[in-house]
């Protein structure tokens, strides 16, 4: 069936409408400070993040076995997520860890989730295809004399639209040797929502 | 005569410069803190003076002192911020690390948040992130607006 040309035109103008209404409504992205103070949802975010590793971190090079200069060799362990939420406890280890190889006053053995990888390339170094001059020996990785461990609790209370979430970040650090703590600190952290 | 002038000046003067003296003094520093060299610090007010950064304005908020320490090598610095009204106030800071030269010697650490209470006192502790962070400056800006 052909369609006249008035309302083909009218056709052609409902589409040019319909996406420029479209445009209009679209979202606009922008960069934001990914250090800024960001209150966007009361659950964990950046921020608490980044205070959380900040703070652990100042208050870890202040300890004698790490302010000593020794160059104490740590590893990373597990940071148990206790809390109601998910949370990427990984993500705040190693947010710890780089700010304190960057202080330069600790270093980091291979822990549990690098090792694999670790043996993997100590291997591969014994094949036929490498240099033995040059290809890395087995057995002289160097073991840690600290070990990193911690948790993350919460405690969230909600009435009359008010929502407050309590977190508390603990992290200490164990001498392997003959178990002693080293070292702990803990971080506190306190959002409220209320609904206006 | 001379020898005798001497060995009553010379003491004296030691005892003199020794009592007049701040004996935490050293070049490039003053009440303990750095300064970079910088010759108009000559009160406690200047020396928190070069060391604040107001990203805007931040009305009712002081910073009434500030307090330097070396340990182990690394810097620890305690400023005290007051808030002047009757109201909670909410601001953020960070610190901005500079190395010997004036150099950025750190990476931009994160904004905090921090709440004061009315007519009240805070203290803000930190301490250098590394041994070339050797001076530094507090940055704070209003979160009330």
């Amino acid at each position: 069936m052909t369609q006249s040309l008035p309302i083909r035109l009218a056709g052609a103008f409902a589409i040019c409408v319909a996406v420029g209404l479209s445009g209009c409504a679209s979202e606009k992205t922008k960069y934001g400070d990914a250090r800024g103070v960001e209150t966007v949802t009361n659950q964990f975010g950046s921020t608490d993040l980044q205070m959380i590793a900040e703070s652990m971190t100042r208050s870890m090079v202040n300890a004698p076995v790490v302010a000593a200069g020794n160059l104490p060799v740590m590893t990373v362990q597990e940071v148990k997520n206790k809390t109601s939420e998910y949370i990427d406890t990984r993500a705040i280890t190693d947010s710890i860890r780089v700010e304190l190889q960057k202080s330069g006053r600790v270093r980091f053995a291979a822990d549990a989730a690098a090792m694999d990888q670790q043996i993997e390339e100590l291997k591969r170094q014994q094949s036929d295809y490498y240099d033995p001059k040059k290809s890395t020996e087995i057995g002289k990785m160097v073991g840690a004399s600290y070990r990193l461990e911690g948790n993350i609790s919460s405690i969230v209370k909600e009435a009359k639209g008010v929502k407050d979430i309590y977190y508390k970040f603990n992290l200490q650090l164990w001498n392997i040797q003959n178990g002693l703590l080293e070292w702990t600190d803990e971080k506190e952290i306190r959002k409220t929502t209320s609904k206006t | 005569m001379k020898l005798l002038v001497l060995a009553v000046f010379i003491p004296a003067s030691l005892i003199v410069a020794g009592c007049g003296g701040n004996k935490y003094e050293r070049p490039g520093y003053a009440y303990n803190c750095p300064t970079g060299n910088d010759k108009k610090i000559k009160s406690k007010e200047d020396l928190i003076k070069a060391k604040l950064e107001v990203a805007g304005s931040l009305p009712d908020i002081d910073v009434v002192d500030l307090r330097c320490s070396d340990r182990a090598t690394l810097l620890r610095i305690d400023m005290d911020l007051k808030n002047e009204s009757k109201d909670v106030r909410r601001i953020a800071y960070r610190f901005r690390w500079l190395d010997k030269e004036g150099m950025r010697a750190w990476e931009d650490e994160s904004w905090k948040p921090l709440l004061i209470y009315g007519k009240t006192l805070q203290t803000l502790t930190t301490m250098s992130p590394s041994q070339e962070a050797t001076d530094f400056r507090l940055v704070i800006m209003d979160q009330d607006k």
